[in-house]
């Protein structure tokens, strides 16, 4: 069963509104149980659709950083969170790092600003994709590792933050 | 400046995450929309799009205002309420309540009841959200999506108030003269993967136009600006949510210029709509359903298989004509550089070839030099 049919399978049950299928055939057994959300559980689920892709790191970009102003801290992109128990919020694509909704704006988060789980940290932009940046841990922005409008790599590190005790 | 952007007059700037505006005169929420879409402004009433549609199947007769009211689940001065409400919004209905109604000419208004039997079987036939005014409807559906909207689910209004464009850009939105639509995709694809979207929006775009006529070769300069006689007519931008691994979703915008006739002097130069550059009125329910059909087919097969990256990638150096060979500006935040065009790199990011080397740009505007 690919990802399509499952798909479809689960919008035909919940227009019918039918709360819990099972079905078993050959290697495939898909049961789905619906409460307010559908869960869904196969014993050979497809990789595409379950698992977390591991991307392959994007290829190096020969572009230099835009604007190496005089008060551009310089990049750590090679240097882990070296602090103990500081966590590093990374890039998942390569782009432009934004730390403000637009030009001129004041930045969405900085150094010593607390932060909650899902609050947005930057904007990283590629080909006109604005992909909005949110921390995946409450606590205390200690540095911010780019500068604004700098390019940035798959997988760098934006933000440190000391997680919430 | 970029090609048919404008800085809001009050200088204010919009935000990628401006909340939507709420306008004073807020209809009352009759309309059933779900309470999980906060900040919703002049949402349609759902009833004016079931009496067009009552109008449309009954084109040749007269329509009593005591039918309509009894299909609607209504009452007669209810009708007539809402028949002026449509008269207001261009749609010419001859009658009154005392002899009935007869639509006079199909309105192009995109309301969901004429849109959604086009746009049946593609993802976006299920969840049509219509609204007269709002500020933005990308606005709209960042909220919604965050909120739990489905993939597929769209948002359309005659006007927007607020229509964002890249940074600080605005997107000139008048009433019922273009198409402001956004869309909400779940795509189960990691991040770096969707990145490519934002070049089949473009196609998307291009081949909507050319069903309709196929005489009509709009350019595409790079990443996704849809051009005809070297002006833009239609804008993209596509905002992202995501985890390392995973896109929770995806917004994309489309602000796309279909009868305008004019526009403010500020943009003359780089603005153009379909009905200017072709000379002819466009149907913006056609081009909307089009639009919406092509980005089913583009979207669906980036989702489902394995080669539509590389068929993206070649299809959008084969309608545009800025990917090789042409010398450039490319403006970059607080920056820029000139060079000539060298094709896309595997990821799609355009290679331009400078006095220092070749650059890759990432999010650049690119101006013709």
């Amino acid at each position: 069963m690919n990802q399509k049919e499952l798909k479809e399978l689960i919008e035909f049950l919940i227009e019918k509104d039918i709360a819990e299928f099972e079905l078993e055939r050959g290697d495939v057994k898909v049961r789905i149980k619906r409460g307010g959300e559908a869960h869904v559980s196969a014993s050979e689920p497809d990789a595409r659709f379950f698992a977390a892709h591991s991307a392959p790191p994007a290829a190096p970009v020969s572009v230099p950083a835009a604007k190496p102003a005089a008060s551009t801290p310089p990049t750590k992109e090679a240097e882990p969170a070296v602090e103990e128990g500081l966590h590093a919020v990374r890039s998942p694509i390569v782009g432009t790092f934004y730390e403000a909704p637009s030009p001129g704006s004041p930045p969405f988060v900085k150094p010593g600003d607390v932060v909650e789980v899902g609050q947005l940290l930057c904007i990283v932009e590629a080909m006109k994709l604005m992909n909005e940046i949110e921390s995946d841990v409450a606590g205390e922005v200690v540095k911010r590792l780019v500068a604004n409008g700098q390019p940035i790599e798959y997988g760098q590190e934006l933000f440190l933050i000391r997680p919430r005790a | 400046m970029q090609l048919c952007w404008l800085k809001t007059d009050d200088g204010r700037l919009p935000s990628y995450n401006s909340r939507i505006k709420r306008t004073t005169k807020k209809r009352p929420a009759r309309t059933g929309a779900p309470a999980s879409l906060p900040g919703i402004a002049q949402k349609t009433d759902v009833r004016l799009g079931r009496i067009v549609r009552l109008l449309m199947d009954n084109a040749t007769v007269v329509a009593s205002g005591t039918k309509i009211a009894e299909e609607i689940g209504t009452s007669r001065s209810e009708v007539w309420r809402l028949v002026q409400q449509l008269r207001s919004l261009g749609v010419e209905i001859v009658g009154h309540p005392a002899t009935g109604y007869r639509l006079q000419s199909a309105p192009d208004l995109l309301l969901p009841e004429i849109l959604a039997p086009f746009v049946k079987g593609t993802i976006f036939g299920k969840n049509i959200h219509h609204y007269y005014k709002i500020g933005s409807t990308s606005a709209a559906a960042m909220e919604a999506a965050a909120a739990g909207a489905p993939e597929g689910t769209v948002f359309l209004a005659e006007q927007q108030t607020a229509g964002r464009g890249r940074g600080a850009h605005s997107w000139h939105s008048p009433q019922s003269t273009g198409i402001y639509c956004s869309v909400v995709l779940r795509p189960a694809l990691p991040p770096s993967e969707a990145l490519v979207l934002s070049l089949a929006a473009g196609l998307a775009v291009h081949a909507a136009v050319q069903e309709i006529d196929s005489r009509v070769q709009p350019d595409l300069k790079w990443p996704n600006d849809p051009l005809l006689d070297g002006k833009k007519f239609c804008g993209l931008l596509t905002e992202m949510n995501a985890e390392a691994t995973r896109v929770r979703y995806i917004v994309l915008g489309i602000g796309l210029n279909v009868n305008q006739t004019s526009f403010p002097a500020e943009l003359q130069p780089l603005a153009t709509s379909l009905r200017l550059a072709t000379g002819t009125e466009w149907s913006r329910m056609e081009l909307c359903a089009s639009l919406l059909k092509s980005l089913d087919r583009e979207y669906r097969s980036l989702v489902e298989s394995a080669g539509a990256h590389d068929s993206i990638l070649r299809r959008f150096q084969e309608r545009s004509s800025w990917i090789r060979g042409r010398q450039v500006r490319i403006e970059e935040n607080g920056g820029g550089f000139d060079g000539v065009t060298e094709g896309l790199d595997p990821r799609g990011f355009l290679q331009v070839r400078t006095a220092q080397g070749l650059r890759t740009v990432l999010s650049g505007t690119v101006t013709a030099r």
